[in-house]
């Protein structure tokens, strides 16, 4: 959960039978990013988490892929603010079981992805040269996804990108927003940690958009498997090869 | 744009399109020279990552050659490379990179006149797109 301390909001966890304190619930804090790290510190008995819609896609993604173990996460339902909700663009707000808030209506469309959408590819490609040359490659994207679990990120290998470059240059985010496409479940944290404010989060909408178009997929569902680990009949592979 | 020589990746699986080309060059049969050849032991290994960075390098244009469906040396391998090339030219294309520049192709180790064509159809296609707008951004 988070916490308020000093006039300060932090995530805390709480373990003893202590005074809870002010807890927060407007901040869009991905709590799932803590959970990944504090997973392996608590062995065993189970573990509250305050999950809005996202969080809990991002579990159904965390536990598909065997990271989290579903069976000791318990859900806190929060359904987010309108506000809240017009900050992220959120076509898909309401969590399965609301404990706090009260649900409300989604936003379904991203201004800037339609007008993206409209222009010519020269100038599209000329507004993400712009974006991307902000980026000073801090990884703050990366950390902060709750759906980024890889042991060894592709983006911290020389071969794709080069040492001692910033900008990182184009393909730095052409290879994150591949590597995302079939788990990214549009919380945003992207977008909001990014220091340069690039509109990160339109990016994934856009290719969210691409992936259901193609292959009708939509991450976050427990149940459903990747179309990239599965054949073109629809039969389950492996999950994918690290070492080639 | 008659003058615009392209320069063109060819990853080629080592079981079936290498060997396509082979045959291609044993036959002598004529194809433009703008391709190099990469072999690969098997179109999955082509990761997204290396068609990724070959365009942002400026790299005209990139193909995936791979055995046919149901041919793979690996038995699902050009089923993964199939699931995932609409989706690399998706984010090429999202990013304002013409997804032309990426194509993939199934070539087996009998059809020299097949990687002919595929070679000369994919280098016209890129004449007519022109040079890599990346060649020119620096960063």
């Amino acid at each position: 959960m988070m916490r308020e301390e000093h006039g300060n909001v932090a995530p805390a966890l709480i373990s003893k039978g202590e005074d809870v304190g002010e807890i927060r619930v407007d901040i869009p804090y991905q709590l799932i990013t803590i959970l990944e790290t504090i997973y392996s510190w608590v062995p065993k008995g189970k573990i509250a988490v305050i999950t809005r819609r996202c969080d809990e896609k991002a579990l159904a993604e965390l536990t598909k892929r065997n990271y989290i173990d579903e069976k000791r996460i318990i859900k806190i339902g929060l359904a987010c603010s309108k506000e809240q909700i017009a900050k992220c663009r959120c076509s898909d707000p309401v969590p399965s079981k609301v404990d706090i808030g009260e649900p409300n209506e989604p936003v379904p469309k991203d201004d800037l992805s339609e007008r993206l959408a409209k222009l010519s590819p020269e100038e599209r490609l000329k507004f993400w040269v712009k974006q991307f040359r902000k980026c000073n490659k801090c990884f703050a994207c990366t950390h902060n996804c709750p759906v980024c679990f890889c042991d060894d990120c592709v983006l911290e290998e020389r071969t794709f990108v080069p040492e001692q470059s910033i900008p990182p240059g184009l393909s730095f985010h052409m290879i994150r927003s591949y590597h995302m496409i079939d788990k990214c479940i549009e919380c945003g944290e992207c977008e909001r940690s990014c220091p340069a404010e690039i509109p990160l989060l339109t990016l994934r909408k856009m290719l969210a958009k691409d992936m259901k178009e193609v292959y009708g997929y939509v991450p976050g569902d427990p149940k459903a498997v990747s179309p990239l680990n599965t054949t073109l009949e629809g039969e389950t592979l492996e999950d994918e090869c690290d070492e080639c | 744009m008659t003058d615009f020589r392209p320069t063109i990746l060819a990853f080629c699986c080592n079981w079936c399109s290498y060997a396509g080309a082979d045959l291609a060059g044993v036959s002598r049969l004529q194809m433009p020279p703008n391709v190099h050849v990469i072999r690969v032991m098997c179109s999955a290994s082509v990761k997204p990552e290396y068609v990724i960075k070959a365009l942002s390098q400026g790299i005209d244009g990139v193909l995936v050659l791979g055995c046919h469906i149901g041919d793979c040396h690996y038995m699902t391998g050009n089923h993964r490379t199939a699931k995932r090339m609409p989706l690399v030219q998706k984010v090429l294309k999202e990013t304002g990179i013409d997804e032309k520049r990426m194509k993939l192709d199934w070539v087996s180790a009998a059809e020299g006149e097949k990687f002919q064509k595929v070679i000369t159809d994919f280098v016209q296609d890129i004449q007519k797109l022109g040079p890599n707008p990346l060649r020119e951004v620096k960063f």
